[in-house]
């Protein structure tokens, strides 16, 4: 069976030509119909990961010296997506060297001695939120908390933004990672996200996607000004499916919280564009249904999650929820035929996705790549799994999740932010796996564990380290 | 697996290449050494690992530190941004030295030397940032003036190139009204007719489509407006619409799909079902069948989201 090329229109250009010859890369890779289908290797890549964790990552990876905290958390989230557990002792070296990231300052950084970041803070405490534990030497009581707070602060910008560290550019990864640490480790205050909201609603471009960053007038103090009709925020760079995941993922941590804030103008983001330009991201049958990170560019495995990831979020704005319709009422809506009599209400090919990462995303010898012919490294292998399991799982706030927290909640501190500390933990923690409406396009064999939507950690590991944090009984 | 894991881990270590470099550094840093060595510690940490930004920040500190020339550091910054283009460090280096005051160069002159980077790699996410910013943060008339015709070059060389649209954007909508740029509805028109020009080049071009939407969004424009313009684009080429029109008359405003157009094109029949759903009800089942029409037939990767798309419209009629 073949399938139709993306479409030229008899005036190839570098994209198109570029497009093409990847098409017919792909293409080579889809199974015939009469040969068996490709499965999840996992033993195999199981077998790659312990190699990395093991001999050191490779000399060419030496690029990641500055982004040592990365490397844990994609070795060791790939473990536990795979199911795999560590045993005590090797969680202690991981521990251990995590910890000797932490910087005197607060924050962690790429490596031992190197300056706190925001990407290697939010590596760092999402590895020891897989590895760690309450208790001396478990690394999460060992979290300087205070300092970490001022550290978050020493990078906050007026239009509420961060810089990603020190003398170093806005960027809204910066600020998605603060986000979930904050979060994680109880640590979300008024204060520390004050105006970020409306910085994140800045970044959607009219394509619908997000964009890195935005620029501020005011502080340009712009010598003509005078030919600007107000205070425009324009987006720096163009919609990007790793700069959406970031945006929306802060989105989703932050609007619960909004209407706590005494806000003057309350930020608004198109949902609807953002939606559109999601599912465009999905290539065709001849690209194996992989996603795109922008518009006119090639597909790549760690969209998987990105974009992919992306319709989870979705479904607490309301996008994509799975409802129960009585099947009449269905029947009576209908003039036409029989495939609307399912309830399922993914907007994305959550079919096709999972033969992308299966036919072109593994490589043989283990670990999992951006595309074929090129080779696995630890970033893609953790993204594709986590888009893998995105694909395959159906996961969403749940309001029986949510009543139970609210039930549960103990009011420890006698303090005014103790409701949104409520919040915060409640929402985080609301979101559920609804096994029946998993999808495995091989079967339950390539079966992964399931990622919370936000945090790219297993629900279980959230759940763990946010009771810890803000003192509640796990459960 | 977890005795095989225990023997395995036993050497779990990085092995940085350049170990000396990076231990030397760790020492000045600790030391709180700021000096011209300094400045050579950090230019062969970063030559051998451009992403070690902790190297880039204390060489940063230094420069201001020891009172270094900042100019120099923009040469130095000119041969490390050709080698790494791809770095983000690269480029927020340069965007300090300029806020600094670094102006050995102008702003006419960065955006010739961002230009020379874009012509190898035309889709660099940072160098398209890193031009915005400049003129963002400069903001002189002078600067703005040539971007048109920046862009329009780099179309004609990649209709499909989305950075060059979305800089298009950028120029014309994003930054408030530029100056020659004040009547909003003429240039509104430029825009849609620009627009028009290159999806009849080349109508299977999800850039052109995007920037037609934003920029109708961005006026409040209807997109009913240009349902003359669309229509030909939504059904196969040579069908009975053409049997109508007189192909000898040229039709300025509603340039025809090009000889070689792979037709009909997703993008338009979406286009044309959202022009339906807006007139409203008495239309509804006819954008039902164009969504339809790309769930089944013409862009059946996508069935779900425009299935989508039918229960949404249905939801708000229903409330």
């Amino acid at each position: 069976m073949s399938f139709k090329h993306s479409s030229e229109d008899g005036y190839p250009t570098p994209t198109s030509t570029e497009q093409r010859r990847l098409e017919i890369i792909l293409s080579q890779h889809r199974p015939p119909p009469d040969h068996p289908k490709p499965t999840l290797q996992k033993n195999v890549h199981m077998q790659w990961l312990v190699r990395n964790f093991s001999q050191g990552f490779p000399e060419r990876f030496i690029s990641q010296d500055a982004s040592q905290p990365w490397l844990f958390f994609w070795t060791l989230q790939g473990f536990y997506f795979i199911g795999a557990e560590l045993d005590p002792q090797n969680k202690q070296r991981c521990i251990d060297t995590i910890m000797a990231c932490q910087h005197s300052d607060g924050g962690f950084g790429g490596g031992p001695g190197q300056f706190p970041h925001l990407l290697s803070t939010y590596a760092a405490v999402s590895a020891l939120a897989c590895v760690g534990r309450p208790g001396p030497g478990g690394g999460w009581d060992q979290i300087d908390r205070v300092k970490l707070y001022s550290f978050f602060m020493s990078l906050k910008q007026p239009d509420g933004s961060f810089l990603v560290s020190r003398d170093s550019e806005v960027d809204i990864r910066g600020i998605y990672c603060l986000l979930c640490a904050a979060t994680l480790l109880d640590m979300l205050t008024p204060e520390l996200v004050a105006g970020t909201a409306s910085f994140v609603a800045s970044l959607q471009t009219y394509e619908g996607g997000f964009a890195s960053a935005s620029h501020p007038y005011y502080i340009a103090d712009p010598p003509s000004l005078e030919t600007l009709a107000d205070y425009p925020r324009p987006a720096l760079g163009e919609a990007h499916g790793g700069y959406t995941f970031c945006a929306l993922a802060s989105w989703i941590l932050l609007r619960p919280l909004l209407d706590k804030m005494e806000l003057e103008r309350v930020p608004e983001i198109n949902v609807k564009n953002l939606t559109r330009w999601l599912a465009l991201m999905q290539g065709s049958e001849i690209e194996l249904g992989g996603f795109k990170g922008r518009t006119n560019k090639l597909v790549d495995v760690c969209y998987s999650w990105w974009v992919g990831g992306c319709f989870a979020l979705l479904r607490s704005l309301g996008v994509g929820v799975r409802h129960t319709v009585p099947s009449q009422q269905q029947v009576d809506n209908e003039d036409d035929d029989e495939q609307w009599s399912d309830v399922d209400d993914d907007v994305f090919n959550r079919f096709a996705i999972q033969e992308y990462i299966f036919y072109a995303g593994q490589h043989t010898t283990g670990g999992l790549r951006d595309k074929p012919p090129k080779v696995a490294d630890a970033y893609h292998t953790l993204y594709a799994l986590s888009g893998l399991s995105t694909a395959q799982h159906y996961t969403a706030p749940s309001d029986e999740v949510r009543e139970r927290l609210r039930k549960e909640w103990k009011q420890i501190h006698d303090d005014s932010l103790d409701e949104w500390r409520k919040v915060a933990y409640v929402e985080a923690r609301a979101w559920k796996e609804e096994e029946a409406a998993s999808m495995y396009i091989n079967g339950p064999g390539d079966r992964l564990n399931a990622a919370h939507p936000v945090f790219n950690l297993t629900i279980t590991h959230v759940g763990r380290i946010m009771s810890h944090f803000y003192k509640q009984n796990q459960s | 697996m977890n005795q095989a894991l225990t023997q395995l881990l036993r050497s779990f270590i990085l092995k940085p290449a350049n170990k000396d470099a990076t231990d030397y550094f760790r020492g000045v840093v600790k030391a709180g050494e700021m000096s011209e060595r300094v400045l050579t510690l950090t230019e062969s940490v970063i030559r051998m690992n451009p992403a070690h930004y902790s190297a880039w920040q204390y060489r940063y500190r230094t420069l201001l530190a020891i009172n270094a020339p900042l100019d120099e550091e923009l040469e130095l910054m000119d041969e490390l941004a050709e080698k790494f283009l791809k770095n983000y460090q690269v480029w927020h280096h340069r965007r300090l030295l300029l806020q600094r005051g670094a102006l050995a160069k102008t702003p006419a002159a960065e955006l010739a030397f961002i230009a020379r980077g874009l012509s190898y790699d035309a889709k660099n996410y940072h160098t398209w940032a890193y031009r915005q910013w400049i003129l963002a943060y400069f903001n002189q008339d002078a600067l703005w003036e040539g971007e048109m015709r920046y862009i329009e070059n780099m179309l004609e060389d990649d209709v499909r190139n989305n950075s060059a649209w979305h800089h298009r954007f950028f120029v014309v909508f994003s930054n408030g009204v530029r100056k020659g740029d004040e009547d909003r509805e003429d240039t509104i028109r430029r825009e849609v007719s620009f627009t028009k020009e290159k999806i009849a080049l080349a109508p299977n071009n999800a850039s052109a489509w995007n920037y037609l939407r934003g920029v109708l969004e961005h006026s409040d424009t209807p997109f009913a407006s240009l349902r003359e313009f669309v229509l030909p684009y939504t059904v196969p080429a040579h069908s009975s619409l053409d049997d109508v029109r007189d192909d000898s008359v040229v039709d300025l405003e509603n340039p025809r799909p090009s000889p070689g157009a792979d037709l009909p094109c997703p993008a338009a029949i979406e286009f044309l079902a959202d022009i339906h759903e807006a007139v409203g009800d008495l239309q509804l089942i006819s954008f039902r069948q164009l969504w339809k029409s790309l769930a089944d037939e013409h862009d059946t990767i996508r069935k779900r989201y425009w299935e989508h798309r039918i229960s949404e419209a249905q939801a708000s009629r229903d409330s």
